[in-house]
């Protein structure tokens, strides 16, 4: 590094307040968020960071200013984290950050416009992130990771002071994502319920007012959330929503509601295009996906078993685990296209031994009790309509379409 | 020692019959009217018999006019306690014990008009030292003057607070112990809110007249009678928590509401106290009066020499004196019974609040209200509305004898406040806002009633009151003048809480008048006072009397209670009770020690000595410290509030760390007999309070090394007792014995029931002796084996979640097992997806290739999807105990599958089929045999088709088949056949039973 000059760093520090103040008072959002934006490693902040560590005592240069000192509260923890930052003390940082951050949110409530929602947001992005990066510094210290739920509170006051009527209520949605963000991390995921309920229930929230990006990650957020509670349908329509308004270019983002939205589609008959899961790198499907077109039950379970992992962690197994039904629909229905073919009067007759026959191909040993629960569930269930003759052993389907699709609705309870 | 024999003779009229009609004497020569009075209205309840006595206590009735003669009798026990302080304890102690009557009589009065003044504490004091009549009529002005230079004085304050305390000590005390005090609350108790002033202030006097009594007792007495106090009114708590109950609510009484009932236990305990005061009266008389003679100044003055004679008080007793205390205490014994039995009568009649009493004495708890009453109201009055405070806290306290427990939230509170009486009183009578409330209110009939309790002089009074024959009173005036003069040469007279001060322990009487004390501690406790009471004294009845340093502790907290309350104002008499309890349980455990200190050495000495010294010095130390031992003392009493809590704890930090090791140190050498006794509670008293610390805050600063109980009980078998306090090691088993234990609980034969309770006690020896290793983890997977077998879910998910968090502390055991059994309670209770599969993402591979973690995988994924026959055949192959988790989903599971089956199935299934896929026929082969098995299951299926609407019919061969068409719409879930109000079925005792035992 090269050498810094009192003067310099002095210069440098003085410069960042007068900017500081410049923006404020003349509202200008763009250069504001600017000096916020801790993690965008920004040279002209991280030189500044350097001039501190250098300079100590910018904080009487703070106070000195009539013109700065009204801003202390806010720039001198501001400051304190910077150094931090820049030293790599996350922890250190992070506290400051949140006590520079509550100085905000109590000047921005005093603010009658909402001019600097765009400063909010960084702020909010930002002490997010730091949160997030303290953790690690905590848990790789043997500590207990808490910044993270303690920034999750601190937004949670942040959405209080924009859930309310007036312009700053189109910056509840942002600050409302943050916190899936977190919760989602935490996994206490029971905490977004309050609110979703009031962004959902409040009349002040036309939801269409809402900047599209926070829309988009809100309705992927809830999606998932419905997906959890096994609400398919809700959760199709989310997820599909936020597909739809997604910026294509983000591919990332679409990939994420891909993740989820085709284990939902395939739940309630719908299958993806090949292409689909090439191009956005979703191959862990392409096996469950060949399975339910095969009626291959075995694909499906070794499909399953190769990325348990994955999906577990993702939250979806459960959903594919339940499409073995739809296989063995799939299979039951090729073992009746093959009867048809081969004789129409008695294709709608399926002797069980046929089906056990057939999960034998395909390495799949059942005995005869299990699998005439299979198919009492599979009726039961409204994938196969029929009847099963116990003392006959043989499925009787309807002669009127007896594999009903699904298209678009989800397996019925 | 008096207070007990009181108690005992309430509990035995023969015995106390005679003790009565000693008592009676005494009574007759010192203070009969005061005590008659007080102890009328709570004996006069359970006394009837004691009529006789009340009689004598018609002396205290005519004390009740008493008050002229009480002020008069004051001044001269001022003046034998002057005398007594300046004279040798001992021969003032002859000669004291009939002037001690009379100075009973007039610190009765002198008590009285503090009640009723409420200058009651300047009163009081003033009385004490100069003018018992004076303060009586001043009281109001007097107390609040003296309130005023107290206050700015810490010491006078203190002794303010002290002499307040000794009346509050004595009101409480005089509840049980003090219901003599109650006599003097007579002559209050006649101007009814007044009245409960002037219990109060009769109960400080008569603590004050048993420091007097003993020589020290001038400067002293106060602390050393409220010390006194303390231990009896603990031992009277015990007592009366055992078998005294009545005593100790008729103290509360008394000092609540002028409770002359309550009194009427105490009246025992008064008659000691006022036979001692009476000695005491005169030296501390003396000394105080020309002290108080000055005003304000005065009282500090006899307060220092009270201090003086503290410590010269503490030695005394510590040697001789405690064996005079003894003997004195027998004679106060004796004398109190009669007292109280006359001040009972005397209180009936006289006072309304007889009725009050009368309740109160019936319960323990009630004791411990009143304590806490009194403590309220002593505050109450130190605050604002000192007179008003006093008397409103009379009333407040009978609520809060009933809502007593209620009210340490309160206490925190008026902790917080300041040791101002408002906060005190709300968190000792009342809840925090009920206190206030009732603090204003209390505070103007305060100032009437002038209750300003007299701390020293209920301090001498409560050391008199133990004595049960001169030669004790005698002694006990030695060291009662010795620790005025002390007191007063230290000028801690004033500042001391005499009430809280530790009775120095009588030579024979020790035993008793710890007990006594012992058993105010447990007023102390105030949370759960009956069942603190009950649980932890019942076990160590025996304790009671080598057990001082408990109540030690708890005074402590009380004593620097009583200090806030002196030094803001005098009506803290009842908070002075208080303190004087736990300054009297600390003075016997400086008696014991033998090392006597001055109330502020005693601090540190108690410090030294043990945790309850150590809130003694605290409180003589700093104010606040005062305050915070005082609100935590209040705590003990009632519940004390959030703040007090946390300065408790800070405060009780310190003497933990000192008296705990203190304690332990002497206890543990010890470790026998008495010792243990000693040691026990004075780990319980410890333990509690840090436990109430713990409530306020500091749990992660208690020092839980310092405090794990090492066992060193040998009993195998154990029945399981919700701790309510600390744990006595001589009741905890060590591991080696648990782990015989543990063995035995496996091999016997004995039913679930007998089980749990074995598995329960070792459980909780475990925990109180932290014990974390693989016995730990064995005796939590037995635990849980046997829940799981006979469906005890709640029990079983204690287990678990304990053996999740030993698991995780790497300790070895059956990991897979349970995390089998803990994955099969997911799916049966919750199963959401969320936590499945968070639950399942945690699973190791190597728990996945587990067999019992693979069978409850698979079990999952067969009710995930609804496959019954998988799941039944699981059901069939479960390790372990899976199969008894499976049970609980086995219904559902039915219902379900038939459902499926009368969608699917057409046009019948036959029932044996349904028999054999839904596990009937595995269920009966286990029970019936193989033979029988279809039918078996068969039958059992059709009784559960048919209760579930199935509609069945016969085909041709015979053979029952389930008709899916019309079953289809039929289905239902039955009502549980056993389904009981409470909604769990396994609560219901005989089903319970029935299934235990098979």
């Amino acid at each position: 590094m090269a050498y810094l000059s009192m003067g310099e760093a002095h210069r440098r520090i003085t410069d960042y307040l007068g900017r500081f103040s410049d923006a404020v008072s003349s509202q200008d959002v763009a250069s504001l968020k600017h000096l916020l934006s801790l993690s965008s490693n920004s040279p002209s902040l991280l030189s500044l960071a350097d001039a501190l560590n250098l300079f100590q005592d910018a904080n009487r240069l703070i106070k000195q200013s009539d013109k700065y000192s009204q801003f202390a509260e806010i720039v001198v923890p501001l400051f304190r984290c910077l150094q931090n930052y820049k030293l790599n003390n996350l922890v250190d940082a992070y506290h400051a950050y949140e006590k520079a951050a509550n100085a905000f949110i109590q000047e921005f409530r005093n603010w009658d416009s909402a001019w600097a929602l765009e400063a909010l947001y960084v702020i909010a992005y930002e002490i997010r992130v730091l949160a997030e990066r303290a953790d690690r510094e905590l848990s790789a210290n043997g500590k207990s990771p808490e910044k993270l739920k303690a920034a999750g509170s601190y937004l949670m006051k942040v959405f209080g002071v924009l859930a309310g009527k007036g312009p700053k209520r189109v910056g509840a949605l942002y600050v409302t994502c943050q916190l899936f963000k977190i919760y989602f991390k935490l996994g206490t995921v029971h905490l977004c319920r309050s609110v979703i309920r009031s962004i959902e229930t409040a009349r002040i929230f036309d939801f269409e007012e809402f900047p599209q990006r926070d829309k988009v990650t809100y309705m992927y957020y809830t999606g998932r959330l419905e997906v959890y509670n096994e609400n398919f349908t809700a959760a199709d329509q989310k997820l599909s929503y936020a597909l739809a308004h997604c910026n294509p270019r983000s591919e990332e983002n679409i990939r994420m509601i891909l993740k989820y939205l085709i284990p939902v589609k395939l739940s309630i008959g719908i299958l993806p295009q090949d292409w689909l899961l090439e191009k956005y790198n979703l191959v862990e499907y392409r096996n469950i996906v060949q399975a339910l077109k095969r009626g291959d039950l075995q694909l499906l379970r070794s499909a399953l078993e190769e990325h348990e992992d994955r999906f577990l962690r993702s939250g979806v197994y459960l959903v594919l685990e339940k499409l073995e039904l739809q296989v063995y629909q799939r299979l039951l229905k090729k073992i009746y296209i093959i009867q048809k073919q081969k004789d129409p009067s008695k294709a709608h007759q399926m002797k069980l031994e046929v089906i056990i026959k057939a999960l034998k191909w395909l390495e799949i040993d059942m005995d005869l009790d299990e699998v005439e629960c299979i198919v009492a569930i599979l009726i039961h269930k409204n994938l196969v309509k029929g009847y099963f003759a116990h003392k006959s052993k043989v499925v009787v389907l309807s002669k009127q379409d007896p594999f009903p699709k699904l298209t678009g609705k989800p397996v019925n309870a | 020692m008096m207070n007990q024999g009181g108690i005992t003779e309430t509990l035995a009229p023969p015995g106390t019959n005679s003790l009565e009609d000693r008592h009676v004497v005494d009574a007759r020569h010192g203070q009969p009217s005061s005590y008659s009075s007080s102890t009328v209205g709570s004996e006069a309840s359970s006394w009837t018999p004691h009529s006789v006595n009340n009689s004598f206590t018609g002396n205290g009735y005519s004390a009740g006019s008493t008050y002229g003669f009480e002020q008069q009798a004051q001044p001269p026990r001022r003046d034998d306690m002057n005398s007594a302080t300046e004279a040798s304890s001992l021969s003032l102690g002859s000669t004291s014990v009939p002037q001690d009557y009379n100075g009973y009589v007039t610190y009765q009065n002198p008590t009285n008009s503090y009640g009723y003044g409420t200058t009651g504490y300047t009163g009081y004091y003033s009385g004490y030292q100069q003018q018992s009549n004076h303060s009586y009529s001043q009281p109001a002005g007097a107390y609040q003057s003296t309130g005023s230079p107290y206050q700015p004085l810490s010491s006078f304050q203190n002794t303010g607070s002290y002499a307040a305390p000794p009346s509050y000590s004595n009101t409480y005390y005089s509840p049980g112990d003090y219901q003599t005090a109650g006599t003097y609350p007579n002559s209050s108790y006649g101007s009814q809110t007044w009245n409960d002033g002037n219990y109060a202030n009769f109960s400080t006097y008569q603590y004050p007249n048993y420091p007097s009594t003993s020589s020290a007792y001038g400067s002293g007495n106060s602390a050393a009678a409220s010390v006194q106090y303390q231990p009896q009114y603990k031992q009277w708590t015990d007592y009366y928590a055992q078998s005294e109950v009545n005593c100790a609510p008729g103290m509360e009484n008394l000092s609540v509401a002028s409770s002359s009932n309550p009194q009427c236990p105490t009246p025992g305990v008064p008659d000691g106290t006022q036979a001692s005061n009476s000695q005491p009266p005169p030296t501390a008389v003396p000394s105080w009066r020309p002290e108080p003679v000055s005003s304000g100044l005065p009282s500090q003055q006899p307060s220092v020499v009270a201090s003086a004679g503290h410590d010269s008080y503490w030695k005394q007793h510590a040697a001789p004196g405690f064996q005079n205390y003894n003997s004195a205490a027998g004679h106060s014994a004796f004398y109190q019974p009669l007292d109280s039995k006359n001040a009972y009568g005397s209180y009936s009649d006289e006072q309304n609040s007889t009725s009050n009493q009368g309740p109160n004495l019936q319960y323990p708890v009630v004791h411990q209200v009143p304590q806490i009453h009194q403590a309220s109201q002593q505050i109450s009055p130190t605050l604002d509305p000192r007179r008003g405070s006093k008397v409103q806290i009379q009333t407040n306290p009978r609520i809060v004898s009933n809502l007593a427990l209620g009210l340490t939230k309160t206490d925190k509170a008026g902790s917080g406040t300041t040791a101002v009486a408002k906060p005190a009183y709300i968190g000792v009578s009342l809840t925090k806002p009920n206190d206030k409330g009732l603090s204003s209110d209390a505070s103007d009939p305060a100032l009437k009633p002038a209750t300003f309790p007299k701390s020293l002089r209920g301090y001498v009074e409560r050391v008199l009151a133990r004595c049960k024959d001169e030669e004790q009173i005698a002694a006990s005036q030695a060291v009662l003048k010795e620790l005025i003069t002390s007191a007063t040469a230290d000028g801690t007279l004033y500042t001391q809480d005499w009430d809280a001060k530790p009775l120095f322990p009588l030579p024979d009487m020790d035993g008793l008048s710890n007990t006594f004390q012992s058993p105010s501690p447990l007023p102390t406790l105030r949370r759960s006072p009956g069942r603190r009471t009950k649980s932890r004294w019942e076990p160590l009845p025996e304790e009671k009397l080598v057990n001082k340093t408990p109540p030690l502790t708890a005074e402590p907290l009380k004593y620097g209670g009583y200090m806030n309350d002196r030094n803001r104002k005098p009506f803290v008499g009842n908070l002075e009770s208080k303190d004087g309890l736990n300054t009297t349980s600390f003075l016997a455990v400086e008696q014991k020690t033998a090392s006597f200190q001055k109330p502020f050495k005693r601090q540190r000495l108690s410090n030294s000595l043990t945790t309850a010294d150590n809130g003694d010095a605290s409180s003589d130390s700093d104010k606040e410290s005062s305050l915070t031992a005082f609100y935590s003392g209040v705590m003990g009493f009632s519940n004390t509030p959030e703040e007090r809590k946390k300065r408790e704890s800070r405060s009780k930090r310190f003497e933990k760390g000192h008296g705990n090791r203190v304690e332990i140190s002497h206890f543990k050498p010890k470790s026998a007999g008495s010792a243990n006794l000693y040691t026990r509670r004075a780990t319980a008293i410890v333990l509690s309070k840090t436990f109430e610390e713990s409530g306020s805050k500091a749990v992660e600063d208690i020092d839980w090394d310092a405090l794990t109980v090492r066992g060193t009980c040998q009993e195998i078998e154990k029945r399981y007792l919700r701790l309510t306090s600390a744990p006595d090691p001589a009741t905890v088993r060590p591991e080696d014995v648990l782990e015989k234990a543990l063995t035995m609980v496996q091999n016997s034969q004995k039913n679930y029931l007998y089980k749990c309770d074995q598995l329960k006690s070792i459980r909780q020896d475990l925990t109180v002796q932290r014990i974390r290793n693989k016995l730990t983890v064995k005796v939590y997977e037995t635990h849980a084996r046997l829940a799981l077998e006979v469906g005890d879910l709640p029990e079983y998910n204690q287990c678990q979640s304990q053996l999740k968090t030993l698991y995780a502390e790497g300790i070895e055991g059956c990991h897979m097992e349970f995390s089998a059994y803990g994955l099969l309670c997911v799916i049966l209770h919750s199963n959401n997806y969320r936590d499945l599969s968070s639950l399942m993402s945690r699973l190791s591979n190597d728990a996945k290739n587990d067999e019992a973690v693979k069978h409850a995988l698979a079990v999952r994924r067969a009710v995930t999807s609804g496959n019954y026959v998988m799941f039944f055949g699981l059901y069939r192959t479960a390790p372990n105990l899976n199969s008894c988790l499976m049970d609980l989903f086995v219904d559902k599971m039915r219902y379900k599958a038939v459902n499926c089956m009368c969608r699917s199935y057409r046009p019948t299934v036959p029932v044996s089929y349904v028999a054999k896929v839904l596990g009937f026929a595995y269920a009966s082969s286990v029970s019936g045999g193989s033979d029988e098995k279809d039918s078996d299951g068969l039958e059992e299926c059709v009784d559960w088709l048919k209760a579930h609407g199935a509609c069945l019919v016969a085909d041709n061969n015979g053979e029952m088949q389930l008709d899916t068409k019309a079953s289809c719409s039929s289905l239902y879930i039955p009502e549980p056949g056993d389904a009981v109000a409470h909604g769990d079925s396994s609560l219901a005792v005989n089903d319970f039973l029935a299934r235990a035992s098979s």
